[in-house]
């Protein structure tokens, strides 16, 4: 008896590392916590604390909630036994991912995100993106399909729909095969025939489906070169980081609806006047209940991500490419070059952005464009000298001295040999940033200096939102955690893409 | 067996959009919004308004677009930049809005309509015809001149769009006050006197908090202010020699005149002056009686510079008072014998006399030699430039408040040609009062309380010691304290929080809020502010095309802004509506929208 408890004893010491080495097991747990922060929401939702009544809809999402969420702990008990044990999680273990699948009916996405990871055994970035790729389209298909109990939907609605449903088996399709047939490093090729029609679908947005047929078509023609490209490393890394990709989940969601819902949403819920269902708390026709002029939230969130996010990334990118330049040059050229670019950007540095933005906005007035120059301008220093501290380092290597030697212009030298390796900084950068733009945007419309008030855009809803904070909450709960979320999707991508592209992580 | 399963799902997937009906059916069944789609022919209305107004602006911009027009809008943060805009005339339509302070229809007409009018931009003589002589009747004639005011202002030219009328709503903690002391008046600001404590011996020990929007108050001089910063301070801190009940009505209820009376013919003006009013003045920190009494000098000398454009730098008050002709006072008691009162048979005298506890004997011209109780009096006598009952709303405004002519003469020692806003100061100057170095407290207060002190906080006041002691009149808390709080919401929360004790001005989304607080009570009483659009009258389209007005006014929908509102506004037809019922009413009518629209697009 003695003895053979000391070999389990030593056994569990032998595979205490596989806890680490399984990613199945951090996701589990991070699933685990997830599941229970949203049950308990649910628990707390469905009580109703005055008069201590349950609201029966709430509470039976909670228990399916609960049901999923308890099994989910037992699994992830029944991984740690098995790594614990063996070293590795045995194939019935696995199993329970299939039950576990379910819990997409109550839209329980970490669940099923987890689940999709445990059956595979071996996880490709491509299986990965497919089980992404079809996660989207069903939520786009599920924001998309609320709109049938409004009285009325978009002229599209039913063409879009379709559409998407068909996209949908096409995309499910895909991830058979992928599942099934591209594990490997390298794939068929007549794989070909399923990258191009995602090349195709991802201009509803989804470029879950690009990121895929990029993938795969790298494996195609890694056939004839073998060997894993940077590319393939890159997406390993991020593909196993459950937060980065729940973060990219939740901001090509948001880019897509913001492309479909010129289909499937009708503009004129969310700015014209209904004076016949004003503040309506939520109901299925109002999923997010109605405003003071009675447009409907949810309408109104749904078209807003648009303008959050072009403004977003329209204003970061736009002093990425103008600073990028600008630092280029400064790094590359003598020091007078470097002094005049410097010294004139560190004058626009010294003044706070946010202010330079009220300062443009007051002077040219407010609407979306002046909005993305206005923030923009604020931020061009920082990557000018993000950029130029690269080119400094880039331009001392050998392939830029050899460049040199064979005549390329200065030029040439900069945007084809020293740019394309100093941008791994400035993506990272660029990203984390994005968050910042999409608060200023929404800091900006709550201040009334943003859009005009009755366009739909974040700042602005929560703005109207503010003053019910009271009486009707939910025109602030909502579009603050639409804020939320997004900044800190494109946060957790940040930090995902740094470790991924961080030489120093290897 | 997939397929199968596939085809169910795909045809009951075709099956469930067969089903939904989509937006075109609907509004083919409804036969709307047919104009609404813009083909780039829609005529384009620019809106100005301030963003504190964003609301009805939207509402106003969702009807126009409902109705077939594009929409630009032009919101400017303060008043400051808004008047830039409009004066710049970067509008189609201004959005307006005017609360008539004196209680009288004129008021409401003559600055914003008549030509060369304080704040209009209109130049019309039939409309210049018919107020002046609305002026001139009785309120039982000037009714159907307003009417006829109002059918060619806002139905015939379509020179306004009327939007609402508003409520006067204050909340009161009624846990620290007794609501029974604090009076709610259509038009007259609030009156600090009768305020009084729950707790009657808290008077003398704790402070009445209250509140206003405006830090930055425009002057103390009664004459060089008429806004929102200082009218509830000039109101309180001089007394008038007329007053407005909280209907509307003339009285002498807490003014300095006993009783007042109008001489046959409507021209002549005579009030009986009290004796029993001091002004106060700051020392030391606190308010002291100046043993100056207010008297008859005062009112002509406070009433001749009202009327006088010269008399101040900055006067922003003459044209109310553009129709006072002469101010005197009268001597000769059998002067009063002789002259009858307007509409009966008792004389000027037996007027002034009702309800004196002493007859008057003798009337004198030295204020110090009055004495009521010995029956001698000060009378005095205002004539009008041509018969105008509606004189008497005017003198019940806060700009014919009573100064101290000894005071405000030894203080504006400056030439008011060459008058330097660096140099000289003015009395009433907002900076002698505001904590600092240049703290030099001139005022000599003939009212109830006097401003002490001020910063960007809030401002403190005394009670006059010497205001009608021992009179149901006299300030019943002896210290007033007005903070500055700049949004409705934060003065909403002070009240709540006891910051404040009497919330003057809650707006209509948060009455719900102070209904469901017990501590607090909610009063409303119908005001005398209309919100409006105002058309622009240089430049634009909507100058010159009467059509293109019209097919504004018509697409304007009150009701929709009472259902925003819910139901805590009124339908108003013009400015003048919330003082004479004409019997009009703005209803919009798509119909005629699309006519004046066709017509308008003809004429081009």
């Amino acid at each position: 008896m003695l003895n053979i408890k000391g070999k389990v004893h030593e056994n569990k010491n032998e595979h205490e590392h596989a806890l680490k080495l399984y990613v199945e097991y951090t996701q589990a747990n991070f699933t685990c916590i997830l599941s229970l922060i949203v049950t308990i929401v649910l628990l707390l939702a469905s009580i109703d604390i005055t008069s201590l009544t349950i609201k029966p809809y709430l509470f039976i999402a909670f228990v399916a909630y609960a049901i999923f969420t308890g099994m989910q702990i037992v699994i992830t008990q029944k991984i740690k036994k098995d790594l614990l044990m063996l070293g590795e999680i045995q194939k019935h273990t696995r199993k329970w991912g299939y039950i576990q699948l379910f819990s997409i009916l109550t839209g329980n996405i970490f669940i099923v995100i987890f689940a999709l990871n445990l059956i595979k055994m071996k996880q490709t970035p491509e299986y990965t993106f497919a089980v992404y790729m079809v996660l989207t389209q069903i939520a786009i298909i599920a924001i998309s399909a609320l709109n049938v109990f409004k009285p009325y939907v978009a002229n599209l609605f039913p063409i879009a729909m379709i559409v998407l449903f068909i996209i949908t088996l096409f995309q499910i399709a895909v991830l058979f095969i992928v599942a099934r047939y591209a594990n490997g490093h390298t794939v068929d090729q007549r794989m070909i025939f399923i990258v191009i029609p995602l090349f195709i679908i991802s201009v509803t947005g989804n470029f879950f489906a690009l990121l895929l047929g990029c993938s795969l078509l790298i494996k195609i023609r890694n056939n004839y070169r073998p060997g894993t490209g940077k590319w393939n490393g890159i997406w390993e890394k991020i593909s196993q980081n459950m937060t980065a990709m729940l973060g990219m989940l939740f901001i090509i969601v948001a880019f897509s609806i913001s492309i479909c819902s010129y289909f499937t949403f009708d503009y004129d819920m969310a700015v014209e006047n209904n004076y016949s269902a004003i503040l309506q708390s939520p109901s299925p026709a109002y999923p997010l209940g109605t405003d003071n002029f009675g447009r409907d939230v949810f309408s109104r969130i749904v078209f807003g991500a648009r303008i959050s996010l072009v403004v977003g990334i329209a204003s970061t990118a736009i002093p990425a490419v103008i600073g990028g330049i600008f630092g280029a040059l400064a790094g590359y050229y003598s020091q007078r070059t470097d002094n005049i670019i410097m010294r004139l950007l560190d004058v626009l540095y010294a003044i706070p952005g946010l202010l330079l933005a009220i300062a443009i906005i007051a002077a040219f007035g407010a609407n979306t464009i002046n909005l993305i120059l206005a923030l923009s301008v604020g931020s061009i220093p920082t990557y000018a000298r993000t950029m130029r501290a690269n080119v400094l380092m880039v331009s001392n290597y050998e392939f830029v001295d050899s460049a040199r030697a064979l005549g390329s212009s200065d030029l040439s030298i900069i945007f084809k040999y020293i740019v394309p390796n100093s941008l791994a900084p400035m993506i990272v950068k660029a990203t984390l940033t994005i968050g910042g733009a999409v608060i200023a945007t929404s800091s900006l419309s709550y201040l009334g200096l943003g859009v005009e008030p009755h366009i739909p855009e974040w700042g602005n809803i929560l703005k109207l939102g503010s003053e019910y904070l009271e009486s009707n909450s939910y025109l602030a709960i909502f579009p603050g955690f639409a804020i939320i979320a997004l900044v800190l999707s494109f946060n957790f991508l940040g930090d995902a893409l740094r470790d991924a592209l961080d030489p120093k992580m290897d | 067996m997939k397929k199968r399963l596939l085809l169910v799902l795909f045809s009951l997937i075709l099956l469930l959009t067969a089903c939904i009906e989509t937006k075109s059916e609907v509004s083919k069944e409804k036969d709307a919004d047919s104009d609404k789609n813009s083909d780039g022919s829609n005529p384009e209305i620019e809106i100005l308004g301030m963003s504190s107004s964003e609301d009805d602006i939207n509402i106003v911009r969702d009807q126009l677009i409902k109705n077939g027009f594009d929409v630009k809008l032009n919101l400017q943060p303060d008043y400051g930049s808004f008047k830039a805009q409009q004066d710049a005339g970067n509008f189609d339509v201004a959005l307006s809005s005017w609360t008539t302070v004196t209680g009288n229809p004129d008021y409401a007409v003559r600055s914003l309509f008549k030509t060369g009018g304080d704040y209009s931009i209109l130049a019309d003589d039939e409309i210049d015809k018919l107020i002046d002589q609305a002026g001139i009747e009785t309120p039982e004639e000037y009714v159907e001149t307003y009417k006829q005011l109002e059918q060619k202002l806002v139905f015939d030219k379509a020179y306004i769009v009327p939007l609402y009328g508003s409520f006067k709503t204050q909340g009161i903690n009624t846990d620290i006050l007794d609501k029974d002391s604090i009076r709610l008046s259509k038009s007259r600001a609030l009156a600090w006197e009768t305020i009084d404590f729950k707790d009657k011996s808290k008077r003398d020990k704790d402070p009445l908090m209250l509140s206003q929007e405006s830090s930055t108050l425009t002057s103390l001089d009664p004459i060089k202010g008429n806004d929102g910063s200082i009218n509830t301070i000039n109101t309180n801190m001089y007394v008038r020699i007329v007053n407005l009940t909280d209907d509307d009505e003339v009285t002498s209820d807490g003014s300095l005149s006993y009783n007042f009376g109008i001489a046959e013919g409507n021209s002549d003006y005579y009030f009986l002056l009290r004796d029993d009013i001091n002004f106060a003045e700051i020392k030391d920190g606190k308010a002291v009686d100046t043993g100056e009494r207010v008297g008859a000098d005062d009112v002509i000398f406070s009433l001749n510079r009202a009327k006088d454009k010269n008399s101040v730098p900055d006067h922003r008050t003459y044209t109310l008072h553009e129709h006072i002709k002469d101010v005197e006072v009268v001597t000769d008691l059998d002067a009063l014998e002789a002259v009858t009162i307007s509409g009966g048979d008792d004389t000027i005298k037996a007027a002034l006399e009702k309800g004196l506890d002493t007859d008057i004997n003798e009337l004198v011209s030295d204020k110090n030699k009055a004495n009521n109780e010995a029956g001698k009096y000060q009378v005095i006598k205002l004539t009008t430039t041509e018969p105008f009952p509606q004189v008497l709303n005017y003198l019940a405004h806060q700009s014919a408040g009573i100064v101290s002519k000894k005071q405000v003469e030894s203080i504006n020692t400056y030439d008011v040609d060459s008058y330097d806003v660096n140099k000289d100061i003015a009395y009433g100057d907002q900076d002698t009062v505001t904590e600092g170095d240049k703290y030099n407290n001139t005022l000599y207060a003939s009212g109830p309380y006097i401003l002490s002190s001020k910063d960007n906080y809030e401002a403190t006041f005394y009670k006059n010691p010497a205001y009608m002691k021992d009179t149901e009149h006299e300030p019943k808390i002896s210290t007033v304290k007005v903070r500055f709080i700049k949004d409705a919401d934060s003065t909403l929360s002070a009240l709540r929080n006891s910051e404040i004790y009497l919330y003057y001005g809650v707006p209509e989304t948060k009455y719900d809020v102070v209904d469901k607080d017990d501590k607090l009570t909610r009063q409303s009483i119908e005001s005398n502010a209309v919100t409006y659009l105002l058309f622009n009258t240089e430049n634009r389209e909507v100058a010159e095309s009467e059509n293109l007005r019209k097919a504004v006014l018509y697409s304007i929908n009150q009701d929709e802004f009472l259902d925003f509102y819910h139901g805590n506004k009124l339908k108003a037809s013009s400015t003048v509506s919330p003082l004479v019922d004409t019997g009009n009413e703005l209803k919009s009518d798509p119909e005629k929208v699309k006519k004046y629209l066709k017509k308008y697009k003809d004429n081009k």
